[in-house]
């Protein structure tokens, strides 16, 4: 967390700030009241950081169920008087845009600032996307920062607009401005007055032409106002040899590109940050100042397009620029780009001899990589409660013969797509993907489809978009089982509370939702079990895949190993014994290291037997039930 | 581990593994379900009827491939091992009493299946202390076979009676631990005491010692049924919850009769045929061979067994049941003897024919290791 208070009151002090945090400072200095948020990396720090002082402010903060309640329980606040935010990662946004592409039309009351968090690269996410275009698609006000400063800056900003506008605006941030820290000049904080009260004069009509004509005034006025934003801004010579149009962290990477390449006198920069409405006549200004013209952005082309069409508008006799980027080639259309993938693209343009790196050294880095790092494909922590459920799955399956598999979804588990997970799952898409893909699946015996079909969610995720799911197979009679893997925790975006865990965003205690309760109310079967009981587990699952035709669920319930280990030591102290550990022979063939493959065990291929790497092991005790031989042992250290 | 595994194939020179399991015996529907594979390793497991294989084993010279009585196996260093004499191909074995038996404790037979001769020399075993446990199949509620380990006379008497339904005993007998000093009894069906003979010639590395497996008692058997296919058959036929008994009556009836409640359910021997497994049709053995003491039905004498008596060990436990009077044992009537001769020839050259007709070779017999002496013998047999 940030090394000052982030409510701190110290206008011209400089804090060192974390992007998301910036974010969150932005918007109290705004004085915002109210903010919700479904957690998503890159964006999971926004909420918690103004949680952890909303009492103290007097404001509300709520991690809500999912994104889609978080935007429209934001907008209640907004409707209602309340300066409102709401923050989420890209697939946050996919879920929001129905009510989105309706709050836009039918306006808001208090300012109302949406934050999305994009992940180039995906390294965090199922996807790679630009939420950019939804602001273009819906009509949204959008900024994005190129910096900690702006990030401040222009959130603050966005609530004095969203007022004025009387529409949502939208923040968008990346991996690079979120997740990294800077320098931060706050600002005041200043005391504001806040009384919910809903306008009932205030005219509520479905989103018609009407509607939509008042969107498009609000926009027309945003570009007025954008015209004029410092946010914007040109620096370079007057006439350079190559302009870059760049925005959000592509401008840190242009300033780093041109600075290494020492090509200030020839290379300018034009910096947007009012990114829709464009700011048409402040780009024209620079347009053909420059005979080429190289856009670095993240993602998607999204200022390339909207200067290309600006430059489709141009008088015809002006002398369009040769525009280079993501549509060219000079940069690659995909991943995060970096200093580098400038520094390639300028000097590819400007015919400069550049070497990026050092070859050699780049050489030498992968051989002492390769001396010190484990080869091993990507797979759970040491006792994880999800790796035990693959395991109990995956034997379910294979005992059942009928060539089942698993529907899965997002969450830490999502990695049973791969060996850590047992290969068991089969398909990922998005939030309660894996119970839709079941619910159609399970109608399929029409059709001569006879393979059972596991669809597996956490906990977090069955409250977030699989209830629905299982709800549209109970009422249509769909054959599949719902395997709730519940860890009890949001653990992949870093444990924050959700409905089963009893307690909130700002520390309070609260009626814990059952999950078992909800599918009971449903009237359906529903199994509980502990993954580490593996004869039960797997028992319950056959029988579940047996009693058909209609929805069945198994609550795998096992809590997460990062929230036990950090709260009392090890249940086990695990060995192996060497004379009975029977390594690669007959009976064996290195079940623990080979096929089950925790990272807290070793394989010696000196001695022919397994080892635990006492270092990393979890002592979770699960390899020393599925051992052959009894060679692994677990020594209880609890009693 | 200096062991060789995988090695009887001595005279093919082959080393197997799992993964030829699968694809020379399973995958040809050659599985008789004898459950010598599985329980010992985590890889095969036996589940419903089958033999599944959990996950890939990479190991090229395995126990599995090597126990199973339809890959190669050498009939004359198994019957030395255990007769001290290369295979002849006699119809019914190896013999040194036959005769009819029934139990005389009559709540034995009225559990058992014809005369309860298992059942009693178990519960002899048992009360001996000659064994510690027997490992055999009793049913469940829905007439699923299970294999089971009992250790005292009514653990014993719950698995009386049969339902023709494979089962792998051997499985079970597999997950004893090797360092286990629990002497054991098995009851096996002919396919399964050719595997636990192939085990013992070539004792098991890690898993049971083979050595505790003190009684071997062997039931006659002219065919298997597939468990899943038979049991889903069934099922739309008769509330096996409330089915007590499963009988085939010897020729001519052509019949299964299914005792429900106090109704008889005849259905036609060919409608139960169709479930039979592939496997058994390549089958010698009608009667056992490779056991201490061989049980089958006595032809037209209702409650009473055939008994074959092969070995020392059989010969002493038989004695042992005599002497206590728990065991009524007649002279064989002789045109049941030659009966019992002739249908075991039959089985034997029929099974040649029929793998004759996969390999199109009378010198390669599919699994069998035979000498062309015994091979000879069995085709001309009449």
């Amino acid at each position: 967390m940030a090394d000052i208070d982030i409510d701190i009151d110290a206008p011209g002090e400089v804090a060192f700030l974390m992007g998301n945090e910036a974010i969150a400072r932005g918007a109290l200095e705004a004085g915002i009241g109210f903010a919700a948020s479904y957690p998503g990396t890159p964006s999971s720090e926004i909420l918690p950081t103004i949680a952890e002082v909303a009492k103290k402010r007097g404001i509300y903060a709520e991690w809500s169920v999912n994104e889609m309640v978080a935007m429209e329980a934001a907008a209640g606040a907004s409707l209602a008087g309340i300066r409102a935010l709401t923050s989420m990662k890209q697939n946050g946004v996919h879920v929001i845009t129905d009510f989105l592409g309706n709050i836009v039309m039918t306006g808001t009351v208090a300012g109302l600032v949406l934050v999305a968090v994009d992940d180039p690269s995906g390294r965090n996410s199922s996807n790679e996307q630009d939420t950019r275009p939804v602001a273009r698609w819906l009509g949204i006000p959008l900024l994005e920062p190129g910096d900690f400063q702006e990030a401040k800056d222009m959130t603050r900003w966005l609530f004095d607009l969203s007022e004025e506008l009387k529409t949502i605006c939208m923040l968008r941030s990346v991996s690079k401005i979120s997740h990294t820290r800077g320098n931060v000049l706050l600002g005041d904080m200043p005391i504001r007055e806040m009384k919910a009260y809903y306008d009932l004069e205030r005219i509520a009509r479905l989103a018609n032409p009407i509607g939509h004509q008042e969107l498009l005034e609000k926009l027309a006025r945003a570009k007025e106002i954008f015209e004029l934003s410092s946010f914007n801004h040109y620096t370079g010579p007057e006439n350079p040899e190559l302009m870059i149009i760049t925005c959000g962290s592509g401008w840190l990477y242009s300033r780093e590109a041109v600075k290494i390449l020492q090509l200030e006198r020839r290379v300018g920069i034009l910096k947007i940050g009012t990114l829709f409405p464009l700011p048409e006549n402040f780009i024209e200004k620079y347009l053909t100042r420059a005979p080429k013209v190289l856009f670095v952005e993240e993602i998607d082309p999204f200022l390339e397009p909207g200067v290309k069409e600006l430059a489709a508008d141009l008088p015809p006799d002006s002398k369009r620029p040769v525009f280079y980027g993501k549509r060219s080639g000079h940069l690659k259309a995909y991943g995060e780009q970096e200093p580098d993938t400038v520094i390639e693209a300028l000097a590819s343009i400007l015919c400069i001899d550049y070497q990026p790196g050092d070859a050699a050294y780049e050489v030498e880095a992968d051989k002492a990589a390769e001396n010190h790092l484990i080869p091993r494909s990507g797979t759970l922590c040491p006792g994880c409660p999800h790796k035990a459920s693959f395991w109990v799955i995956k034997e379910a399956l294979k005992l059942d013969n009928r060539y089942g598999f698993v529907t899965g979804d997002i969450g830490c588990y999502t990695s049973g797509l791969g060996a850590g997970g047992f290969y068991v799952v089969k398909t990922v898409h998005c939030m309660g993907g894996g119970a839709g893909i079941a619910n159609g699946m399970g109608q399929l015996g029409r059709f001569g489809f006879s393979q059972p079909v596991i669809a597996a969610c956490g906990d977090s995720t069955f409250y977030h978009a699989a209830i629905p799911a299982l709800i549209n197979g109970v009422f249509n009679k769909s054959n599949f089982v719902m395997a709730v893997l519940d860890n009890s925790a949001t653990s992949m975006t870093g444990f924050q509370p959700h409905p089963g865990t009893g307690y909130t965003a700002m520390g309070d205690t609260t009626d814990v939702v059952k999950i078992e309760d909800i599918c009971r109310g449903l009237g359906i079967r529903v199994e509980i079990c502990d993954p580490f009981d593996i004869d039960d587990t797997v028992s319950k699952l056959l029988e579940l895949m047996d009693f058909e035709p209609i929805p069945r669920v198994v609550v795998m319930r096992h809590e997460c190993e990062l929230i036990r280990a950090r709260r009392e030591e090890v249940p086990y102290m695990v060995h192996v014994n060497p004379e009975r550990c029977i390594g690669q022979d007959c009976g064996c063939d290195r079940l623990c290291t080979r096929i089950f493959a925790c990272t807290g065990l070793r394989w010696n291929s000196e001695t022919g037997k397994a080892e635990i790497d006492e270092v990393v092991c979890s002592g979770c005790g699960f390899c020393a039930d599925i051992c052959p031989q009894g060679a692994i042992v677990k020594e209880a250290v609890r009693l | 581990m200096e062991r060789s595994m995988g090695r009887k194939k001595e005279r093919v020179m082959e080393n197997k593994g799992c993964k030829e399991l699968v694809s020379e015996v399973f995958e040809k529907g050659l599985c008789t379900l004898c459950g010598a594979c599985a329980g010992g390793c985590p890889y095969l497991v036996a589940y419903r009827g089958r033999i599944t294989v959990m996950d890939n084993c990479t190991l090229d010279d395995g126990q599995c491939y090597q126990y199973c009585p339809r890959t190669y196996t050498d009939m004359d260093a198994v019957s030395c091992n255990y007769f001290n004499a290369p295979y002849a191909g006699d119809a019914i074995g190896e013999v040194q009493e036959i005769f009819i038996a029934r139990s005389a404790d009559l709540e034995i037979r009225g559990k058992a299946q014809y005369g309860g001769t298992v059942t009693t020399l178990l519960c002899l075993a048992l009360e001996e202390g000659f064994i510690d446990a027997a490992v055999t199949v009793r049913n469940t509620g829905s007439w699923r076979p299970e294999s089971y380990v009992a250790s005292s006379r009514e653990e014993v008497l719950a698995t009386a009676s049969s339902n023709y339904i494979a089962c792998p005993v051997l499985e079970r007998l597999n997950r004893f631990p090797k360092e286990s000093a629990m002497q054991l009894g098995i009851v096996v069906l002919p396919c399964q005491a050719l595997a636990l003979g192939a085990m013992k010639q070539n004792p098991p590395a890690n898993r049971v010692d083979i050595c505790n497996v003190r009684l071997t008692l062997g039931l006659f058997c002219t065919w298997g049924l597939a468990q899943e296919p038979f049991h889903k058959f069934l099922s739309e036929k008769v509330d096996l919850l409330e089915v007590w008994k499963f009988d085939i009556p010897p020729p001519p009836a052509e019949r299964m009769d299914i005792y429900q409640g106090s109704d008889i359910i005849s259905l036609p021997l060919d409608e139960v045929r169709q479930f039979r497994m592939i496997t058994c049709a390549y089958c010698l053995d009608m009667t056992a061979e490779f056991a201490d003491i061989s049980v089958g039905s006595a032809e037209g004498i209702e409650g009473w067994n055939t008994v074959i008596v092969r070995t020392d060990t059989g010969k002493a436990l038989l004695e042992l049941a005599r002497s206590k009077n728990l065991l009524e044992t007649v002279k064989i009537p002789e045109g049941n003897r030659l009966h019992l001769i002739e249908a075991a020839a039959n089985k034997k050259r029929r099974a040649l024919h029929e793998i004759i007709k996969v390999t199109g070779n009378k010198g390669e017999l599919m699994y069998l290791g035979l000498s062309p002496k015994a091979v000879e013998k069995m085709m001309d047999n009449r």
